[in-house]
């Protein structure tokens, strides 16, 4: 009867203990598992499926994070979590664009998520300046910065990668990179 | 710029948990008595977090978009794309209310399945019956089949009745409406009044779609009715009314009381009602009254196998029945009686009044 739902979902403790234990797979699950239910929530209410992907995608970070951050207890089923959030997220998003918000059409029950939500927009603030940032940055200082804070490349590693003639002219590269990206950074202002 | 650089490496080195335990300790010195250096330390490690903050959603972005490849999504937003059709829509919407309905439904059509599975013995045993009196619908008409052995309270006729049924009178000058399938192949057709006196009829007009027929009284004992104490009820009743039926069952008058329990009939079939009455071969053809004494129809079948569900020609239809009748082959008189005496009497009092325009159908073949 339900056609929700067709893929088999994963339960919601093996989602939390494979999102605690970085488990490519259990993130595989729960992506593929709830997307229906948001797609059709989307689609019925004034959105298409790419509205989808990013409402959804926002909707799961935001899982995620509250999942990795340590105090999430499972007051509700994470499928109520989840619809809701997403909701949320496109609701604030259909006001933004000032597009119709009244006779939302419900699929699921709908618990208050507000906090996790702005919660999450100042992180996504935070994403988007620093993406922007690193976009303004340019080669190569953007892959050195990538490779030793994000892929935790050694500094020797680096030096062989980029053909510096010592660690101490990496070294220098890398703190130029970087003041530029923190001045790139805090100047940003996202509208 | 080289004391910054090496500060800038020493701080990493600090926040990452790379200094050994002396020079945790000097460093941790240097930032209570220098305030900018501690300022730079706190500064670092926000900018740093957000950018772990920055790696890790990308990351996790990454692979939701490796797992959003696997994802159908153009079956999928076919089937919850809002659909133009209203009736999907609200199908969409309340899935769980109608669900419990469809499931509710399920549950009765199951019930009702063991019902026909308990009740199929009785069924062909009805079957065979039918087989017997050659009556081919799978509704049993509820033409009583007299014996001849039970045949002695009318002496006067040579040979005994085959089938009885019930008739009522249309018009004061002998005018009889019963159903179709009571006279139906008759060879002669008597009716019997209240006080038991046998007239002849003839049939002056048949009609199958409705299974109505219409007799005349050609006998010239009858002097006529008083005027008919009940009228025609033109519009449809509603489920629920109560109402009662007189017919010839025995030989005696049998007074039946119920209520109308589905505006449609047998397969839902417009014409008539199905009413929840008891009633039993030999009925058929008799007149179906509303509270007031209205004729709201004529009783015509029952289903076997269905407890109670009784069909009844709509009043509708026999005003059609008498209208499709010529006006001569009338006399002058088509129409119906537009008075009603009946109303509120009580019932014994209404009966009282009616048993002289029931008459008893005797049918030979």
């Amino acid at each position: 009867m339900s056609n929700k739902l067709s893929s088999s979902v994963p339960t919601d403790r093996e989602v939390v203990l494979g999102i605690l234990n970085n488990s490519d797979d259990a993130l595989n699950k729960l992506y593929v598992g709830y997307f229906p239910m948001i797609l059709q929530f989307i689609l019925n209410n004034n959105g298409d499926e790419d509205d989808a992907k990013d409402v959804y995608q926002e909707g799961i970070i935001v899982l995620y994070n509250k999942i990795k951050s340590g105090n999430f207890e499972l007051s509700s089923k994470l499928k109520t979590y989840i619809y809701s959030v997403c909701r949320r997220i496109w609701l604030k998003k259909l006001a933004q664009h000032s597009r119709k918000t009244s006779n939302i059409a419900d699929f699921e029950d709908v618990i208050a998520t507000e906090d996790d939500v702005e919660q999450h927009e100042e992180k996504d603030q935070q994403f988007k300046k620093m993406q922007s940032a690193l976009q303004h940055l340019g080669e190569p200082c953007k892959t050195i910065i990538q490779d030793f804070y994000i892929n935790n490349l050694s500094m020797q590693d680096i030096c062989e990668k980029f053909g510096y003639t010592n660690t101490d002219n990496a070294k220098t590269q890398k703190y130029k990179c970087l003041q530029r990206l923190k001045k790139l950074f805090f100047q940003i202002d996202l509208k | 710029m080289r004391n910054e650089i090496e500060l800038e490496g020493i701080i990493e080195d600090y926040l990452n948990g790379k200094l050994t335990e002396a020079e945790t300790k000097a460093f941790e010195q240097l930032r209570l008595n220098d305030p900018s250096v501690d300022h730079k330390v706190v500064a670092h490690k926000v900018f740093l977090e957000s950018l772990r903050d920055y790696a890790v959603t990308l990351d996790l972005k990454g692979k939701m978009d490796e797992a959003h490849g696997h994802v159908d999504v153009d079956t999928l937003s076919r089937k919850f794309r809002p659909h133009p059709s209203f009736v999907v829509n609200i199908w969409r919407k309340n899935k769980a209310a109608l669900g419990v309905a469809a499931s509710f439904i399920l549950l009765t059509m199951a019930m009702l399945y063991s019902i026909q599975q308990n009740t199929e013995q009785i069924g062909s045993v009805e079957q065979v019956k039918r087989d017997l009196t050659s009556l081919k619908s799978s509704q049993s008409s509820l033409i009583r089949k007299i014996n001849s052995t039970a045949n002695a309270s009318i002496p006067k006729n040579e040979r005994p009745a085959n089938y009885g049924g019930t008739g009522f009178a249309l018009t004061a000058n002998g005018y009889i409406l019963t159903n179709l399938h009571v006279i139906e192949g008759a060879e002669s057709i008597t009716v019997v009044d209240n006080s038991g006196e046998p007239y002849k009829v003839r049939v002056i007009r048949t009609d199958s779609q409705y299974d109505l027929a219409i007799l005349k009284i050609t006998d010239n004992r009858f002097k006529g009715l008083s005027n008919l104490p009940y009228r025609l009820k033109r519009n449809t009743i509603g489920m629920g009314e109560e109402v009662y039926t007189l017919g010839f069952p025995k030989d005696d008058a049998v007074y039946g009381r119920g209520y109308v329990s589905s505006k449609t009939g047998y397969n839902g079939d417009t014409t008539q009602y199905q009413v929840s009455i008891p009633v039993n071969p030999g009925n058929s053809g008799g007149p179906l009254l509303d509270q007031q004494g209205n004729i709201i129809g004529v009783i015509s079948a029952k289903q076997n196998q269905v407890d109670g569900a009784t069909f009844a020609v709509k009043s509708k239809y026999i005003q059609e029945a008498l209208n499709s009748i010529p006006n001569d082959s009338l006399g002058n008189k088509v129409a119906f009686s537009k008075r009603n005496s009946l109303q509120g009497l009580s019932k014994p009092k209404q009966i009282e009044k009616i048993k002289d325009y029931v008459f008893m159908i005797k049918v030979y073949k």
